[in-house]
């Protein structure tokens, strides 16, 4: 019988703050030379003393609020003692005993099943520094001496720790997913895991035969959602093979490697003790007052299941319709402000569903960066509506605009498409046209050799492509039969 | 009340400040350990009648700080400050381990 797994998972989110946790350093670290956002607070001279930044504070909450999270009045710092040089302090502020939000939960969907993560807590913390190993692979072993760059060192993070209810690594990866989707839809964090501003810890344990819980292994260094889910992959296997040969798991942390697909044993896992923590005396506590709560709470945006619901009801979408348009709340708001310009509402979920993610994939853009406005595009999708415009004529100019500064008209007009449909006359004297270019075809019509109409067919193509889509094709069908008989 | 550690305390203490002590150094760990706590005995024993609690500067103190960014106008004070810095880096001694 499979030993049902139970997965735990911690989410380090880097906050969108503009300055560090306790000192007014930037946070846009990014691309910067090394040690070149850093103070006397966070380099730890001797004699300066950390001052807690409000808005860190203010974020912390939002997510808590979003989590369900009870926010406390009263929540401290502590020092957590470790021997890396990655903080100057050799110690990282944190908080352990009284964490700044509580409970909490978040309600995900696996394969069709809905399931309520629950959450242990949130609490603020610094990030560390980098530490570069000058070896020919990078790794510490055989350095001489390591480097250090403080830029990232008092980062504000916060943690979220969930309670180990998740059972697959399918789940482990959604729970991630929503997570992400929350704190972007909060302004909370960029939520990039490749670039560091989420990181995932995973807690994973296979239950025992008596149901009792195995012991726990803590996984590192994934840096994907793909990676996240293959190591909790490979780690279930890796336990289940361990017990079936009579062996026994080791309480430790092991390492993902990516690239060979294995987890490595790193270290036995450390317990509270080892870390020393203590009081931060250098800080006062952080109150909070309900007032203070309550203000977060009426600052609160729409949250995402919110949000699914109102679509849903105000736009008549379906399901999937309403999950690709709410995925991103900027994307939400571009379908909704192109509604409100005109758009009808299922045709222009069909357009930014189809074209706009298209494009913006080629791009390699987010719909922030998009050119193309919605009040544009709104005109556009009506233009396609009526009929002046083909559909494919349509796309091709939505194409032109997002990559160039044109009006509308500038981009009909470079497109070829009249502006209005081709008929009559106009469409009568094209068709001749191609009728004369094209003498062996059309004596292979007459004589009665096409047989499956494939040359007239082949006519008609023709026309429609010369015509740039905007003749009616039953028109230019009865307009080329006329001319060929005569 | 006076407080006194013995040598089965202070090799307790050690082992969860994770530091090696040399069988023959014991005593001497032991009694710098009696040291400190006879001094906070002779500090515990100071009449601290109406002496204000000294948190309350700290109560008076701002407790956060609005989240604008200030750059650090002096530089030399912690590069020369540093160990060894190398117009980039800090440089720390070797990490023997990982873990």
């Amino acid at each position: 019988m499979a030993r049902p797994i139970v997965i735990g998972l911690e989410v380090h989110l880097q906050l969108v703050t503009k300055t560090k946790l306790f000192c007014p350093c930037s946070t846009d670290y990014i691309g910067h030379k090394p040690n070149t956002n850093v103070c006397p607070i966070c380099l730890a001279v001797p004699g300066t003393l950390p001052l807690l930044n409000d808005g860190a504070v203010a974020l912390a909450c939002r997510m808590g609020l979003g989590l369900h999270c009870e926010i406390q009045n009263y929540s401290t710092f502590g020092r957590k003692n470790y021997f890396y040089a990655d903080l100057a302090k050799a110690y990282q502020i944190t908080q352990y005993e009284l964490p700044v939000a509580t409970g909490g939960y978040l309600d995900i969907e696996c394969d069709g099943q809905s399931k309520r993560v629950r959450i242990h807590h949130l609490h603020l913390e610094e990030d560390a520094g980098k530490l570069v190993h000058p070896t020919a692979d990078g790794r510490l072993t055989g350095a001489a001496y390591s480097l250090v760059d403080y830029n990232r060192g008092g980062v504000p993070l916060t943690e979220v720790v969930s309670e180990p209810d998740m059972s697959s690594p399918a789940e482990a990866k959604e729970y991630v997913m929503k997570l992400r989707q929350l704190a972007r839809y909060l302004d909370v964090s960029d939520g990039e895991m490749e670039s560091g501003s989420l990181r995932v810890d995973a807690n994973i344990s296979l239950s025992k035969d008596d149901g009792s819980l195995g012991t726990k292994v803590e996984i590192k260094n994934m840096n994907s959602l793909k990676a996240l889910e293959r190591a909790l992959e490979y780690e279930i296997s890796r336990q289940n093979k361990t017990l079936d040969s009579g062996g026994r798991i080791v309480q430790e942390t092991r390492l993902w490697d990516d690239a060979e697909g294995v987890t490595r044993s790193m270290r036995n896992k450390e317990t509270a003790s080892d870390y020393r923590y203590y009081p931060e005396m250098d800080l006062a506590p952080i109150i909070i007052s309900d007032a203070e709560i309550e203000g977060y709470r009426d600052a609160m945006p729409e949250l995402p299941w919110e949000k699914r619901e109102r679509f849903a009801e105000s736009f008549g979408l379906s399901g999937e319709e309403v999950s690709i348009l709410t995925e991103q709340k900027d994307l939400a708001a571009y379908y909704e402000a192109l509604v409100a310009s005109g758009a009808p509402k299922a045709r222009a979920a069909n357009w930014v569903r189809m074209e706009v993610l298209r494009v913006l994939n080629e791009l390699g853009q987010d719909i922030a960066a998009f050119r193309v406005r919605p009040a544009v595009l709104a005109d556009l999708v009506t233009r396609v509506e009526k009929k002046e415009l083909s559909s494919t004529i349509g796309k091709e100019i939505l194409d032109v605009l997002a990559r160039e500064d044109l009006t509308l008209e500038e981009a009909v007009k470079r497109s070829g498409a009249q502006v209005g449909r081709m008929t009559g006359d106009a469409l009568g004297e094209l068709i001749k046209r191609i009728i004369s270019e094209q003498p062996d075809v059309v004596q292979t019509i007459k004589s009665g050799q096409d047989k499956k109409g494939g040359k007239l067919k082949f006519l008609q193509g023709l026309v429609m492509k010369e015509a740039r889509g905007q003749a009616d094709p039953q028109e230019a069908a009865g307009l080329l039969s006329k001319f060929l008989a005569g | 009340m006076k407080m006194t550690v013995d040598q089965e305390i202070t090799l307790k203490m050690a082992k969860a400040a994770q530091l090696r002590v040399e069988p023959e150094n014991v005593e001497k760990m032991m009694n710098s350990i009696n040291d400190i706590l006879d001094f906070c005995a002779l500090v515990g024993d100071l009449d601290c009648e109406g002496v204000p609690d000294f948190m309350w500067k700290m109560k008076k103190l701002p407790s956060r700080r609005p989240d604008a960014p200030e750059d650090w106008p002096d530089r030399e004070l912690f590069e020369s400050a540093a160990p060894v810095y190398d117009g980039e880096f800090f440089k720390t001694p070797r990490i023997i381990a990982e873990g």
